[in-house]
């Protein structure tokens, strides 16, 4: 085994070892706002996926140009551009949820995630591992996204439903949802992250050792 | 065009305690839970903020009503035409705003610079300043420079108290005995929550 991670691990990496949400907790602010239900939790992710693939994909192969003093302004037009393509696309063809997200579809430009991996991958390798990184760390992104959303749409409203519209879970009417009210108001959304975050670390502190790649 | 105190002063409290930027809006979580382990820092973090959103607050709304729609409406004959510019334009001027408030106090103010030191950049990849600014081109109340001025400055001392009060009881709490999976973040994010509940109880206070 080379020093180097493969594709493979890198893409990897980003889903399980790696996830921005739940073991960096980067990009709060969207995990946190737009969770209230897994429609928007899966649009979300889909956007931000596609705007850091995007924005590595560019970074990766500017990389021999950019300065390094100025690479932050760089770092940021680039998702800034990529962020307005997916908010018109939103506001085209899903305008009901692009309405609900609101403001966070452009807030996805000052979303830390992208800008560190950037930073950290795609100024640094390739344009093979740079992408697999972002589908990576989208990927990881939408997983961690649609975990909060899943607890709390079916926790404060009683359903789950899919993009589609489709009632994939309706609790019995002897669950009322507005005694749990509060977990689709924001404070639902730290309470939820925070006992996430505190399982998530439960698990990683009781996996045993493995040696480090 | 009239000033209207009750409307601003409305608009003020509503956005320090009611829709506040990171309880209600979930705006500056980054920073909230990252800067607010010592006081001090939560301090100079709050001020840095509260001093930098309310000028991008104005000089993004002069860009939006001085810049982009008078040449959107001049050039194209739809003042809204330009507005997919937006977001690039908003970026540009809170990075190199950021930029130019740390040259200033640099030059200026050497021991304000030092005691904000590492944060200063940071502030560019704040939502907070961001999100306050998309909300001021969104909201009616302030498509007036006075108001948006207010929306602005309140947004960034609504983010100053949110922080102070979390880095007051992260100090407290040191010495604790937390649950080890909890450490850190999960505690943190405990406690905002339950301080999130309590700023919901301001709900219904003004607009």
């Amino acid at each position: 085994m080379a020093e180097e991670m493969s594709h493979f691990q890198q893409f990897k990496s980003g889903i399980v070892e790696n996830n921005p949400v739940l073991v960096q907790l980067l990009g709060m602010c969207p995990t946190l706002a737009i969770t209230n239900s897994l429609e928007n939790a899966l649009v979300m992710g889909a956007a931000a996926t596609f705007v850091v693939v995007m924005s590595n994909l560019i970074t990766s192969l500017l990389r021999n140009l950019i300065q390094p003093h100025v690479r932050i302004l760089i770092f940021t037009l680039t998702i800034a551009t990529f962020v307005t393509i997916a908010d018109m696309t939103l506001k085209a063809h899903l305008y009901q949820v692009s309405k609900q997200l609101g403001a966070f579809v452009p807030l996805i430009i000052v979303n830390c995630m992208i800008i560190c991996r950037a930073e950290v991958v795609a100024l640094k390798s390739g344009v093979g591992r740079s992408l697999a990184d972002a589908f990576g760390i989208g990927i990881g992104f939408t997983l961690a996204l649609s975990i909060l959303g899943v607890i709390r749409e079916i926790l404060g409203s009683g359903s789950l439903t899919l993009p589609g519209g489709m009632k994939l879970l309706e609790l019995p009417p002897g669950f009322d949802p507005h005694a749990w009210i509060i977990m689709i108001l924001p404070p639902g959304a730290f309470l939820t992250l925070g006992v996430v975050v505190g399982v998530v670390n439960y698990l990683r502190q009781r996996k045993p050792k493995e040696v480090p790649a | 065009m009239s000033v209207d105190l009750g409307v601003m002063f409305g608009l003020f409290l509503s956005v320090v305690l009611v829709n506040n930027l990171v309880f209600q809006g979930f705006l500056g979580i980054c920073p909230f839970l990252g800067v607010s382990r010592k006081l001090d820092m939560a301090f100079g973090m709050g001020c840095a903020v509260t001093f930098v959103i309310t000028m991008a607050g104005v000089i993004t709304w002069c860009i939006m009503h001085f810049v982009l729609h008078p040449v959107a409406g001049w050039a194209l004959g739809d003042p809204r035409a330009l507005n997919f510019l937006q977001y690039v334009a908003f970026i540009m001027v809170i990075a190199s705003m950021v930029q130019l408030v740390e040259m200033y106090l640099k030059k200026f103010f050497p021991p304000l610079y030092t005691a904000l030191g590492v944060f200063l950049p940071l502030i560019t990849t704040n939502c907070a300043i961001l999100g306050a600014c998309l909300y001021i081109y969104m909201k009616d109340e302030t498509q007036q420079l006075l108001n948006a001025l207010i929306y602005a400055f309140g947004g960034g001392i609504g983010f100053a108290i949110a922080i102070v009060i979390m880095a007051g009881i992260r100090e407290h709490i040191r010495f604790s005995r937390v649950p080890r999976p909890l450490q850190g973040a999960g505690i943190s994010l405990l406690i905002a929550g339950i301080l999130a509940l309590a700023f919901t109880g301001f709900t219904g206070i003004g607009k």
